[in-house]
């Protein structure tokens, strides 16, 4: 990840600021975000799960309530922050 | 129930996990997510793909359109279940006293959907305003590839027209403190083995 990328920057901002450990990784499967980059859109995959074991297609699959709302908190922020981006060159 | 104390965010989570969005064959009435749509003051619009699914679209314009948007795609569709094996029935969204709700989709991915609304609630109610524009998009079988969702919609029109600039969509739960964030992911590459008799 170019850290200088300003979607990036503006990602990652608001995520410092709450004090996010984040940890940039490649999707161990396949999700929609691929047509989305195949047609030369970036895209982040991201869902404000941490202490939450990964139970996607699983039995007994759940979240908790503190974490769930702990997330509508991140992307107050996060989508804050990007839709604030000003126009940068490489968009235009 | 504890519906009278409880977050009104946490019970339209619940709500929306009650509704029985499972493949092989999900209910994509989208009555509720218009509804929430409606209820928070977003446009809400349907494109209709070749497939016969519809893609949910909501909108909220920003101060200066012609800048690139900021797109929160989810999708709505979830996994199968072996419900014998469930502690709690995978669609009634049972919470337990640890504050545990438990249901199909609860990772993957209805907590996203309704994160995304419920902040953009919150960031409307406190008269924020954004130079960008931001579009929620809703999508159909993803769980079963996006071939008749999100693979054709990226084609339309309808797609380009939302001016994409970033988009956010569905990661992973961490089992740590860390967050995972994903910038890339593993492609399918399916391989045919033909084996012939003499």
């Amino acid at each position: 990840i170019d850290e200088s990328y300003p979607w990036w920057k503006a990602f990652s901002k608001p995520c410092n600021e709450l004090g996010l450990k984040l940890k940039p990784e490649i999707f161990p499967a396949g999700t929609d975000s691929r047509y989305i980059r195949q047609a030369g859109y970036p895209a982040l995959g991201f869902s404000p799960m941490n202490h939450t074991p990964i139970l996607l297609h699983d039995h007994n699959e759940y979240l908790n309530e503190d974490v769930f709302l702990r997330g509508i908190h991140i992307y107050n922020k996060i989508i804050s922050s990007l839709a604030s981006v000003p126009a940068f060159d490489e968009e235009l | 129930t504890m519906s009278s104390s409880e977050n009104p965010s946490t019970s339209l989570f619940r709500e929306y996990l009650r509704i029985r969005t499972v493949h092989p064959d999900p209910d994509y009435g989208n009555q509720f997510l218009v509804r929430v749509a409606k209820d928070i003051g977003l446009e809400s619009r349907k494109v209709k793909l070749s497939s016969g699914r519809d893609i949910l679209v909501m909108t909220w314009q920003g101060t200066d359109p012609k800048l690139k948007s900021v797109i929160l795609n989810s999708h709505i569709d979830v996994v199968p279940v072996y419900e014998d094996l469930w502690t709690h029935p995978p669609f009634a969204a049972h919470k337990d006293e640890a504050g545990n709700i438990y249901a199909r989709g609860t990772q993957d991915m209805k907590c996203v959907t309704i994160q995304y609304l419920e902040a953009l609630r919150q960031l409307k109610s406190d008269g924020s305003h954004f130079p960008r524009t931001i579009h929620l998009t809703l999508v159909p079988d993803e769980e079963t590839g996006g071939h008749t969702g999100m693979e054709l919609f990226v084609d339309y029109p309808e797609f380009k027209d939302l001016n994409p600039g970033i988009t956010l969509d569905e990661g992973l739960a961490s089992p740590t403190e860390e967050f995972s964030v994903f910038y890339g992911e593993k492609c399918p590459w399916w391989i045919t083995v033909h084996c012939r008799g003499d």
